[in-house]
C-alpha cells in the first residue's frame, strides 16, 4: 500500500512513521529534526532516527499518505535518492518532501543537472514588476533553466506563467500543504497550478497535506526556493518583504543574489534597493541573470533565442503576431512597461474600436495580457 | 347665477339632494394614478365649524382652518352652523393641500356664495392660504391628467401651476389667483377668463463631451452605452472624470417625446418641482449614502417616488457604488428588470415609473490608485480581492458595459480639447437607435420587450432575439473568446449585445468578428489576472 505513495527507495514504513509523529507532534517533530541536523547526522540517519522513537500516532501517518496517494502525489524522504541534491547539499533539507507532477524534483535529466532560477517578489506587484519577472522567466526557460517560485499572487505567478510552455518548465514551492487550496485563484481547478502540471512543472511542499499556510511556514519555505536555485532574482518587493528572506537564505548557501531595479520611490522597491546597497547583483535584463549562472550550471542552449538585446533601440521592431503593426510597435516600444489602452488608442492611428477589438484579438491568441495597469506583450519582444 | 347672499339657492337640480348640498370635482393621487373624488359639502346643524370625513390624511384634515380663514380675509361668510365636508368614496386615501380650492368650493357653494350647479361642473386643485390666495400644489399635472380622462371640462387651480395643467390637451385650464377669483370665474362673473397655455417644449443645458480630454476608451464606451441603452459601470481612479463622463450621457441621449417628456414632468409635478417640457433626459446622482427610501421611493401611507423614478426615462448615476449598501442596491434590480418600482403599504399599493439607465462608478481598488502611475496602490492583495468580489452579483449582471477610465495626464489636461462635441455624437447615436429599432420593428412587431409604442432597446431584447441576428461564426467566436480570457457564461450574452449595438452604431445588420471582439474588450472582468 505504501510503495505507491513514496518514491523509489523511500521506505514505506519509516514515512508513515516519521510523518504521523509530524502531525502528532509538529513542535516537538520540528525541534528533535533540527537537533539531529545540527548535530551533523546524516539525513537518512536523522529521518531513522525521528521514526525509531515510539511511533505516537500512526495512523495520522496513514491518513496522510492516503490523502497524498489520492491526489497522486510522490513522497521522498531525506536522504533518499528521489530529493532534491541540492537541499542537501545546502543543508535546507526537509525530512521528506511532497511533489506533484510528471518528473522528479530537481534530478538530473541525463545532461547533467538542470539549471535553475528563483524569481520572487511581492505578492503587491505592479504591472511593472509583473512585465520584468515574466521577461526574466521566459528567456531563462528558453534557455533551459527551470524556474522556481512560491506560487503566490503577483510576481511569483507573473514568473509561473510566463515560464509555463518553455524548454525548462517551472516548480511551485507551496507555503501550506497540498490539500489546501491556497492561494485560491491559483489552486482552483484549471488555474494556474494546474495548468503548471499540464505543461510538465512541480508543485513541492514540505509540509503535510493540510497544513494551512502559517507567517512562519511560508517564510521556511523560502528557504527551499533559494536552495533549489542557481541564481535568485528578486523583482519588486516591500520593506519586510519575503523576498529578503528568500535572499538572505540563498547569501547563506552561497547562491548569487540579483534584484531588479524600480522606480525608487515606490514602496516595492524598498526590497530591491536595499540588495542593490548590500551588494547584490543588477539585474536589468535577462542576459543578466544569466550570465549569473554560476559555470556549473550552465543552461544547455544559451543562445540568442532567449536573450533578446534591449541595447539598439533604433532596430526597427518586427511584426508581432495577431496584431496590427502600429499597435504592435507601440507595445514593442514600451516592453516590459505595460500601456495603457487608452494611451494606446491615442498612440495609433486607428478607431478606437478597431484596436479594442485587436486588443482582445490578440489576448486570444496569447500573445498579449491585460490588467489594471495596462496592456503588455506576454513575450519579450525579439528585434 | 349671482348667488352672492346666504342662502339663495336653487334648488332644481335634482341631483342636490337638499337645498344645502353642493358638489366639487377633485382628484386623489396613488402615485401617478388620479381617481376623481368629489367634494360634497352640506350645511348641518351644530357649532359652527368646517368638518372634513373621508379618509383625508392630516394635510387634508388641516385645510379646514385654511378655508375659514381665507373665507373670512376673502369677505365670504360661513353659515353660523356646522358645515360637513366629505370627500367620496370614502376609500380612497386624500392626500395633500391640493385639496384645498375643491372643498373650499363645495364649502363656499353650500354656505351659498355659489351656483351649486356651476360648481358641480367643475374639478379643482389647488392650495388655499390664510388670506384667500389660491397657490399651486404638487401633483398638478396627474390631477390633471386624471381629470381629462374622467371627461371633466374644466379644471380650476392655483395660477403658477396653469401651464403646467395644460400641458394635458383636450381640457380647459383655468389659473386663479385668490379664492374670491375662483368664485368668480366658476360662477361666470369674472371677465377675461383666459384658458391656460402650456409651456413651450425646450431642451435644458447639458455640459459638452468636448470638455473631456483623453479617456478615448471610456468616450467610445458611453456612446455605445448610448445606442444600446446598455447600463453602464464605469471603472477609474478619484478625480478621473467618471462623473464628468456621467453627466455627458444625457446631451448624447435622443430627446425625448412628447410622451415621454409628460411622463418626466408629471413626476416632478408629484414631488413639488417647478414642471415644464423638458424634451432632455433627466439625470439624477443621488449621493451613496441614499438610503433604499430615497433610492426606490417610499415613506408611510403612500410611498412617495424616489430616485430611481426622478430618473424615469434618463440617467441614474451611482458613484461609489461599492460604497452603497448592498441591500440598497438589490432594491434596484426589480426597477432596472421591470421599468417600475411597485410599493405596496398598509393603506396603498402604488406603481412609479422607473425606466433608467444605470451609470454606476467605483473606484479600482480601495485606496483608489490601482493603475495610476503617479501615486501606487497602497491596498493588499487581500483587501483587493474583497473590494473586487463586492463588484459581481445580481445588479452586476444587467450591466453590460464596463467602461475602464484612467487618470489623465498633465499634457493632455492642458491640452486642446480633443475630442468631439457633444452634437456630433448625439447624431450618431439617434441614427444608430433608429437603426436598431427598425430592424427590432421588422423582426417581430410586438414580441420584444419593452414599451411596445416605443422603439426599442438593444438594452430590452431578449438574448434570442439578439442571437438571432448574429451569425453563428462571430457567436463561436465569441464564445472562444471569453473562454480564453477566463469570463463566465454569464458574459456571453452581455458582449453579444453590446457587439450589436456596435454593428448597429456602424449601420450594419450583419455582427462581425471585429465588433465581437471589441465587445469582449469593453469587459472588466476578463482578461488576465486582477
Amino acid at each position: 500500500m505504501w510503495a505507491s505513495v513514496a518514491a523509489p527507495g523511500t521506505d514505506p514504513v519509516t514515512l508513515a512513521a516519521v510523518v504521523g509523529r509530524a502531525a502528532a507532534d509538529p513542535r516537538g517533530f520540528g525541534a528533535a529534526w533540527t537537533r539531529a541536523q545540527r548535530e551533523g547526522l546524516a539525513a537518512p540517519a536523522a529521518v531513522r532516527d525521528l521514526a525509531g522513537t515510539p511511533v505516537i500516532a500512526t495512523g495520522a501517518g496513514e491518513a496522510c499518505a492516503r490523502e497524498w496517494r489520492s491526489r497522486g502525489i510522490r513522497v521522498t524522504l531525506a536522504g533518499d535518492p528521489g530529493m532534491p541534491d541540492r537541499l542537501g547539499a545546502v543543508e535546507a533539507e526537509p525530512p521528506w518532501l511532497a511533489a506533484l507532477g510528471p518528473s522528479a524534483p530537481g534530478t538530473a535529466d541525463g545532461r547533467g543537472r538542470q539549471p535553475a532560477v528563483a524569481i520572487v517578489g511581492s505578492r503587491k506587484a505592479s504591472g511593472y514588476g509583473r512585465g520584468m519577472a515574466a521577461w526574466l522567466a521566459e528567456a531563462a526557460g528558453d534557455a533551459g533553466c527551470r524556474v522556481v517560485s512560491g506560487g503566490a499572487v503577483g510576481i511569483d505567478a507573473a514568473a509561473h506563467e510566463a515560464a509555463l510552455g518553455t524548454v525548462g518548465g517551472t516548480t511551485v514551492v507551496l507555503g501550506c500543504g497540498h490539500g489546501v487550496d491556497y492561494p485560491r485563484a491559483h489552486a482552483a481547478a484549471g488555474m494556474l497550478f494546474d495548468r503548471i502540471l499540464a505543461a510538465d512543472g512541480l508543485v513541492l511542499s514540505e509540509s503535510l497535506p493540510s497544513d494551512p499556510p502559517r507567517p512562519w511556514r511560508v517564510r521556511s519555505r523560502n528557504r527551499l526556493i533559494a536552495a533549489l536555485a542557481d541564481v535568485v532574482v528578486v523583482v519588486e518587493g516591500g520593506e519586510r518583504s519575503g523576498a529578503l528572506i528568500t535572499a538572505t537564505w540563498a547569501a547563506e548557501y552561497g547562491i548569487p543574489v540579483l534584484a531588479v531595479p524600480g522606480d525608487a520611490r515606490a514602496p516595492g522597491s524598498a526590497a530591491g534597493i536595499r540588495l542593490l546597497r548590500d551588494g547584490a547583483g543588477m539585474c536589468a535584463e535577462p542576459a543578466d541573470l544569466l550570465a549569473a549562472l554560476p559555470s556549473t550550471a550552465t543552461p544547455p542552449r544559451q543562445t540568442g533565442a532567449g536573450t533578446p538585446t534591449r541595447t539598439s533601440p533604433d532596430t526597427a521592431p518586427t511584426a508581432v503576431q495577431g496584431l496590427p503593426a502600429d499597435v504592435a510597435e507601440v507595445l514593442v516600444e514600451s516592453w516590459p512597461r505595460p500601456v495603457s489602452l487608452t494611451a494606446l488608442a491615442a498612440a495609433v492611428d486607428a478607431p478606437i474600436g478597431a484596436v479594442m477589438a485587436a486588443v482582445t484579438s490578440a489576448q486570444v491568441a496569447g500573445v498579449l495580457t491585460r490588467d489594471v495597469d495596462g496592456l503588455r506583450l506576454r513575450r519579450a519582444p525579439t528585434t | 347665477m349671482t348667488a352672492t347672499n346666504g342662502y339663495t339657492v336653487e334648488v332644481s337640480d335634482a341631483s342636490v339632494a337638499t337645498d344645502r348640498l353642493a358638489r366639487v370635482g377633485a382628484v386623489a393621487l396613488t402615485g401617478l394614478h388620479g381617481a376623481m373624488v368629489t367634494a360634497e359639502a352640506v350645511v348641518a346643524g351644530g357649532l359652527p365649524q368646517i368638518r372634513i370625513v373621508g379618509l383625508p390624511d392630516a394635510t387634508v384634515r388641516e385645510a379646514a382652518d385654511r378655508i375659514r380663514s381665507a373665507c373670512q380675509q376673502s369677505g365670504f361668510s360661513l353659515p353660523g352652523a356646522r358645515v360637513v365636508v366629505n370627500l367620496a368614496p370614502a376609500s380612497i386615501r386624500k392626500v395633500g393641500a391640493g385639496f384645498d380650492l375643491p372643498i373650499a368650493l363645495a364649502v363656499l357653494a353650500a354656505a351659498g356664495h355659489l351656483s351649486a350647479r356651476a360648481a358641480a361642473d367643475v374639478v379643482a386643485w389647488g392650495e388655499v392660504g390664510l388670506d384667500g390666495d389660491v397657490r399651486a400644489s404638487a401633483g398638478t399635472l396627474p390631477v390633471a391628467s386624471a381629470a381629462r380622462r374622467h371627461d371633466a371640462r374644466r379644471l380650476v387651480v392655483g395660477a403658477e401651476a396653469a401651464g403646467e395643467a395644460a400641458l394635458v390637451s383636450g381640457l380647459e385650464v383655468v389659473g386663479v389667483h385668490s379664492l374670491r377669483h375662483a368664485v368668480e370665474v366658476v360662477s361666470g362673473t369674472a371677465t377675461a377668463v383666459a384658458t391656460a397655455t402650456p409651456p413651450r417644449p425646450h431642451m435644458a443645458d447639458v455640459p459638452d463631451l468636448a470638455d473631456v480630454r483623453g479617456q478615448h476608451v471610456a468616450r467610445r464606451g458611453i456612446e455605445l452605452a448610448a445606442v444600446g441603452g446598455h447600463h453602464v459601470l464605469m471603472v477609474g481612479p478619484p478625480g478621473c472624470g467618471k462623473s464628468m463622463l456621467a453627466r455627458r450621457l444625457p446631451g448624447i441621449l435622443p430627446p425625448l417625446d412628447h410622451d415621454e417628456a409628460l411622463e418626466v414632468a408629471a413626476v416632478r409635478s408629484i414631488v413639488g418641482e417647478r414642471v415644464d417640457l423638458d424634451l432632455r433626459p433627466p439625470f439624477r446622482d443621488p449621493h451613496h449614502a441614499t438610503s433604499t427610501a430615497g433610492l426606490i421611493g417610499g415613506g408611510s401611507g403612500v410611498a412617495r417616488p424616489g430616485e430611481v423614478t426622478r430618473a424615469h426615462r434618463g440617467v441614474l448615476f451611482m458613484d461609489e457604488l461599492l460604497e452603497t449598501p448592498r441591500a440598497t442596491l438589490d432594491a434596484l434590480r426589480e426597477p432596472l428588470e421591470t421599468g417600475r418600482v411597485v410599493l405596496v403599504r398598509s393603506q396603498s399599493r402604488v406603481a412609479y415609473p422607473a425606466r433608467v439607465q444605470l451609470v454606476a462608478a467605483t473606484n479600482p481598488c480601495p485606496c483608489g490608485h490601482a493603475g495610476t502611475q503617479a501615486t501606487p496602490c497602497t491596498c493588499r492583495p487581500d483587501q483587493l480581492a474583497r473590494y473586487r468580489g463586492r463588484l459581481s452579483g445580481p445588479l452586476l449582471d444587467r450591466i453590460d458595459l464596463h467602461l475602464a477610465l484612467e487618470a489623465v495626464s498633465e499634457d493632455v489636461l492642458v491640452g486642446p480639447a480633443d475630442g468631439e462635441p457633444t452634437g456630433q455624437v448625439a447624431r450618431r447615436v439617434e441614427g444608430a437607435r433608429e437603426f436598431a429599432a427598425d430592424r427590432w420593428t421588422r423582426m417581430a412587431s410586438g414580441s420584444v420587450g419593452g414599451d411596445r409604442s416605443r422603439p426599442v432597446l438593444n438594452r430590452d431584447v431578449p438574448p434570442g432575439t439578439v442571437r438571432a441576428t448574429v451569425d453563428v461564426v462571430a457567436q463561436r467566436r465569441l464564445a472562444r473568446a471569453i473562454e480564453a480570457m477566463g469570463g463566465s457564461a454569464r458574459a456571453f450574452d452581455r458582449c453579444l449585445r453590446v457587439a450589436r449595438t456596435i454593428a448597429d452604431l456602424e449601420g450594419r445588420d450583419d455582427v462581425r468578428h471585429a465588433d465581437v471582439d471589441e465587445a469582449v474588450a469593453h469587459r472588466l472582468d476578463m482578461g488576465g489576472p486582477p
